[in-house]
């Protein structure tokens, strides 16, 4: 179910990553060096690593939250960091707690020219996407944290984005919750098309997920392994081909 | 302990405090004038309701505090505001705060007086300015202590922008903290009515201090039930509404 909407030729690169550096603060050595990345339109790709190794800020600087040091981010060729086409995820989920599920959901709308019944019914079916159907009028509080991830994803859905950028998503959550999102996701990736950039430090993760792994490790951290895979995408998760990965990807981290 | 149980426990502590009070001035222990006795309070209430002089004294506090209450808690919330958001404001006005929060609203009467004369604005004035403390640094805290990771999420949803930041974001994030400087404030402005209306601004003050220099006693104690009672009844009002605009939490 492709919905490719006005899109450039199909395989074409959504997000290009131009030797960008990354630090906090003026005088600090930068965290992380040397990133060249040119993801493809509706790739699932995942970036591992240790934590503390810049990981959320690559997602940040590629959602124009945060300024890279050197180098230069476009998104469809386009440089401006302002109303990039991005959906985030966060790890904490991040509702606003004085909303109800279905106007958390509508929040990055109000910031475009769309009607408020269009809001709603866009609305309305980013929660369907998600499962949630139902849930609309409750509380943040009333929802359990599997349930305010997916309001959290059906938020970022909303706005029809290109890409969704997501940050650990399922990191806080219990390991059934955890099997049952990402076979969600797995399947909202394949009904929709987005591109996915997804941030996690469970390579296991990454290999169940996504069909492309960027690895990144050292100090200052750089991309140490770019990894093409096809574990997980299939549908059939071979055991040892996860365990293979994992050793090879995990032999990187030493680096 | 069971709701019921509690409720009916406060009542009758309420009861054994007026029977014990009822018996000290009965005793004569102490002269009448000193301690009236609280069964004189109804008639006392009686001879003020029927001459008319109640319901001007409770209509007229009632529209100084209603004024001074929300100049008040307005520009208190405002300056708050401005002060937790914004860096520079916060640097200018910070040793100036810190001189005139110490000065109490009463210290000020002098000033009221010769501002205003003995007149209503001059006790809406001391209602404010008590007012305004509370809410000032309520506000400042509350804004201050809104989760930085949500304005972060403004900025990711294209809600950066500094009105959607703050009705959407920053204001909502700091409701609990503001509501519970408001409701400080309701309470400290009524504290602050008696003493201003008691150099001679129409109202429950004045009224009391004729009634004390005429040693009327229980006419006082009137008085003061009636004090008791008006902010009981506004506490009540805005915990009504408090819990209704807080019913996201849990």
């Amino acid at each position: 179910m492709a919905t490719v909407k006005g899109a450039p030729l199909s395989g074409a690169a959504v997000i290009d990553l131009k030797n960008v550096s990354i630090g906090y603060g003026k005088d600090a050595p930068p965290v992380l060096v040397d990133v060249d990345l040119s993801v493809e339109r509706g790739s699932f790709v995942a970036i591992v690593g240790p934590s503390g190794v810049g990981k959320s800020t690559l997602l940040r600087v590629v959602a124009g939250l945060h300024k890279a040091r050197t180098g230069g981010v476009t998104i469809h060729q386009d440089p401006r960091p302002a109303h990039r086409p991005v959906g985030l995820v966060f790890q904490d989920a991040r509702l606003l707690p004085w909303r109800r599920v279905v106007k958390n959901v509508q929040f990055g709308l109000e910031g475009l020219p769309v009607t408020s019944d269009e809001r709603l019914r866009r609305a309305e079916e980013a929660l369907k996407l998600v499962r949630l159907d139902g849930y609309a009028r409750r509380w943040p509080y009333e929802l359990s944290g599997g349930q305010r991830q997916r309001v959290g994803i059906a938020r970022a859905m909303a706005v029809d984005p290109d890409i969704l950028l997501m940050d650990e998503p399922f990191g806080a959550l219990d390991a059934i919750t955890r099997n049952n999102l990402q076979d969600e996701l797995r399947r909202i990736h394949r009904e929709t098309g987005k591109t996915i950039l997804f941030v996690t430090h469970d390579l296991e993760e990454a290999v169940h997920l996504a069909d492309r792994i960027i690895v990144l490790g050292g100090t200052p951290a750089r991309v140490v392994r770019d990894v093409r895979n096809s574990a997980g995408r299939d549908g059939s998760v071979f055991r040892e081909q996860v365990e293979q990965l994992r050793l090879e990807i995990a032999d990187n981290y030493s680096i | 302990m069971k709701t019921r149980n509690s409720l009916a426990l406060s009542a009758l502590g309420v009861i054994g405090f007026l029977l014990l009070w009822e018996a000290v001035a009965r005793s004569g222990i102490v002269p009448a004038q000193l301690i009236p006795s609280p069964s004189a309070v109804p008639a006392a209430f009686l001879t003020e309701f029927r001459s008319g002089i109640w319901q001007a004294m409770v209509a007229a506090s009632l529209s100084h505090y209603l004024v001074g209450l929300s100049l008040g808690a307005f520009l208190g919330v405002t300056f708050g505001t401005a002060a937790a958001l914004w860096g520079v404001w916060d640097a200018c006005q910070a040793w100036v705060v810190r001189m005139l929060r110490p000065i109490p609203a009463i210290a000020w009467i002098p000033f009221a007086i010769m501002w205003f004369g003995i007149s209503e604005a001059a006790a809406s004035f001391l209602i404010a300015l008590t007012v305004f403390w509370i809410n000032y640094y309520a506000t400042y805290a509350a804004v201050r202590g809104v989760d930085k990771d949500l304005i972060e999420l403004g900025y990711a949803f294209g809600q950066g922008g500094l009105v959607a930041r703050l009705f959407k974001i920053v204001l909502p994030g700091a409701l609990p903290g503001i509501l519970s400087g408001l409701r400080a404030g309701l309470g400290q402005g009524w504290m602050t009515v008696v003493a201003a209306e008691l150099f001679g601004i129409s109202g429950l003050g004045m009224r009391m201090g004729e009634a004390s220099s005429l040693l009327a006693t229980h006419i006082v104690v009137l008085y003061m039930v009636t004090i008791a009672l008006l902010y009981g009844v506004s506490d009540f009002l805005f915990m009504q509404v408090q819990s209704r605009v807080l019913s996201w939490q849990r």
